[in-house]
């Protein structure tokens, strides 16, 4: 299950990132606070498939499903 | 002098921070670009210390060419010997995040041998939820002063000010008992400091989730979101309306004051045409910047922006581009001088990029009297559908359409074939929490904005203006404009509009309107003979119908007119936001180019269904 799959309300931890992800952008989604065993909530999840909101720590990040399903969750 | 720095993540409340500490009130917009933007100003309780403000940037590694411009300068700075401490920035609702940054800010002071302070923020918030956290400790392990302040209700700053005056110490690396060779290190390292000496609990305002819900709802969302951007879009067109009138009578009074006293003869036609027209055609933009500015500074600092970009993310994603692009390209259909300059709030370089590409093509009010001057000279007044449309009004929403779409269009081909700067962060928006945004520094940001476009676009502006006015009044001083050297030119390139049906008048007034699109009607009033084209629409209307050019022509015209990019102030103000010409030289080409073949397209289309 990715980031994206997460329901409004849910939460889970992530457990890592897809293999098509650049180190680069692995080290800034770890910097921001999606790493490996964080948990993770969707706190929004709009229609039409609008980038969806996660909370993090105390930060509220909007992904939208190009970055999100690259997140894999335990 | 000596000098300290700030830096910080964007939203740990940094530049609040500098406005307190210098009493300035400076907006440091988080837009690395090609020159960094950093703000100085001197410590009201040290004047002899100067703090400068740098750019927020969430890491020292940094994923994009601009984000590296930003960074390169805060370790020039760490180079300078003046500078005698750094100022790292926490926010201590987000601590974890904040330290991973003031670890890696450490860890680059320890290197270059400078001192460092962290400025833990927000303590106000922790206070108010009956938190807290345990400074001292924190202080120990980081083995660097930290101080708790709150930049909003400016608890701790006394505290901050006297250290920044007093501590010298060198920082050393910092070494948290976690052994890892990889990336990871320097979070799991934030996270063990955070968990040890930071809050516990949970800091999110409700209201900022029950809000979202709201803005973000399918319904109440895509309401408010209309209603908001109706509000924006008003604010350009109505409210700076006055101040652009304002400018325009200044100038005109001005005017007729100062041209009887010149002699008569080129001096004076100077004066008045190159001088006050010239200036007159660029200054009445500047109540518009000034408006958009300001509106779309309150939308960014109220929160709202970040939420707008929410709502137009997927629909625009399919053209390239993302949803920051939307206000920028809203602003571009009133004119595309601020569109260009809302441009900065989209913070990946390769969208804003495509932005840029997009805005030009929107349907700006310039292009709005030569609509209407050709619409009404080619399009049968009658109306369609059973009397419930005009065929004109038809064809204007018609041609605005077209420009959209074409915009659109573009942005959606070259995302799919270039591949330029396509190192960027996909979507990932940080939601600041709503709060009310402060007057002060908003306006200021205006003003700057619109001294930026005066002083900086103005000067290219005004070198066209002479230029165009040398060419239109030699070498017969201004005796008639057919015979002159831009009537030369316009003859020269005769050739190339007459597969259009088009003569040399119009080539001269395509050459002319190079200096802003409404000069063409201007131009074409004068070689038809006719004072005050832009006032006499309708007469100027009857005689193009009357020489005869064929319907063909007048939809060319018209497709040339929404794409081609003849706007010498557009041209400028892409140089200044871009640092070159060599993005505003390629759009200019191509989109003559393309202009060019759409609309002998147009021609031979429309020719075959009249005939």
């Amino acid at each position: 299950m990715t980031l994206w799959d997460l329901k409004q309300g849910a939460s889970a931890t992530v457990a890592g990132f897809c293999g098509s992800l650049q180190g680069d952008y692995r080290t800034r989604l770890s910097e921001l606070g999606f790493h490996p065993g964080e948990q993770i909530a969707c706190v929004l999840s709009p229609n039409l498939g609008a980038p969806k909101l996660y909370r993090v720590n105390n930060t509220v990040y909007s992904l939208d499903d190009s970055v999100a399903s690259l997140i894999n969750l335990a | 002098m000596s000098k300290t720095i700030l830096i910080g993540s964007p939203n740990s409340g940094k530049s609040l921070l500098f406005n307190k500490l210098t009493g300035l009130n400076q907006k440091v917009a988080n837009f690395p670009g090609i020159t960094v933007n950093i703000s100085s100003g001197k410590s009201l309780a040290d004047p002899g210390n100067l703090l400068m403000d740098f750019p927020g940037v969430y890491s020292l590694r940094t994923i994009s060419a601009e984000e590296k411009v930003s960074v390169d300068a805060f370790y020039a700075g760490l180079n300078d010997p003046e500078i005698s401490t750094v100022v790292c920035v926490v926010d201590v609702t987000r601590l974890e995040k904040g330290l991973i940054f003031a670890l890696q800010v450490i860890n680059a002071c320890a290197e270059r041998g400078k001192p460092v302070v962290i400025a833990a923020n927000m303590m106000d918030v922790l206070n108010n939820h009956g938190m807290e956290m345990d400074i001292d400790g924190l202080a120990d392990a980081l083995k660097v002063p930290v101080v708790g302040i709150s930049a909003k209700s400016g608890t701790g700053l006394a505290e901050l000010q006297a250290l920044l005056a007093s501590h010298q110490d060198l920082p050393e690396p910092f070494v948290g008992g976690i052994i890892a060779s990889d990336d990871s290190v320097v979070h799991r390292q934030a996270q063990q400091l955070a968990d040890s000496f930071g809050p516990k609990g949970d800091l999110l305002i409700n209201s900022q989730t029950r809000l979202d819900s709201f803005f973000l709802h399918s319904w109440f969302g895509g309401v408010s979101f209309v209603a908001i951007m109706y509000m924006l879009f008003q604010s350009i067109f109505t409210w700076a309306a006055p101040a652009m009138d304002a400018v325009e009578s200044i100038l005109q009074m001005t005017a007729a004051w100062i041209i009887p006293l010149l002699p008569a003869g080129p001096v004076s036609d100077f004066v008045a045409d190159a001088l006050f027209g010239g200036i007159g055609a660029f200054l009445v933009f500047v109540p518009q910047i000034f408006v958009l500015t300001l509106v779309v500074g309150m939308l960014e600092d109220s929160g709202y922006l970040a939420r707008a970009a929410v709502i137009c993310h997927k629909p625009l994603r399919f053209f390239g581009l993302t949803g920051k692009s939307f206000i920028p390209m809203l602003s571009g259909v009133a004119c595309a001088i601020p569109g260009i300059y809302a441009a900065r709030t989209v913070d990946s370089p390769r969208k804003r990029w495509l932005t840029y590409l997009a805005i030009p093509l929107m349907p700006c009010s310039a292009r709005l009297p030569v609509y209407s001057l050709l619409i009404a000279a080619f399009i049968p007044a009658g109306y369609a559908f059973g009397g419930l449309v005009g065929w004109q009004g038809l064809a204007m929403v018609g041609i605005y359409l077209f420009g959209i779409v074409s915009g659109l269009l573009v942005t959606a081909v070259v995302s799919r074939t270039n591949a330029a700067m396509r190192t960027d962060l996909p979507f990932v928006l940080e939601m600041p929490p709503y709060r009310l945004p402060s007057w002060r520094p908003l306006v200021r940001n205006a003003w700057n904005r619109s001294k930026h476009f005066v002083t900086k676009a103005g000067k290219v502006i005004f070198s066209v203006t002479v230029v165009i006015w040398v060419l239109g009044y030699f070498p017969n001083q201004g005796a008639a404009l057919g015979e002159s050297w831009l009537g030369q030119m316009g003859q020269f390139i005769e050739p190339l509009f007459s597969p259009f049906g088009l003569d040399w008048k119009y080539g001269v007034a395509i050459l002319s309107s190079f200096l802003a699109r409404e000069v063409f009607v201007g131009t074409l009033g004068t070689l038809f003979g006719i004072e005050g084209g832009e006032e006499n629409i309708i007469s100027l209307a009857e005689h193009i119908q009357n020489s005869g050019l064929p319907i063909g022509a007048g939809f060319a015209l018209l497709v040339f007119f929404s794409i081609a990019l003849q706007c010498v102030s557009t041209l400028a103000v892409l140089r200044r936001e871009t640092g070159s010409w060599r993005l505003p030289l390629q759009m200019f080409v191509s989109y003559s180019l393309l202009a060019y073949s759409a609309a002998w397209l147009t021609f031979i289309v429309v020719q075959a269904i009249a005939a």
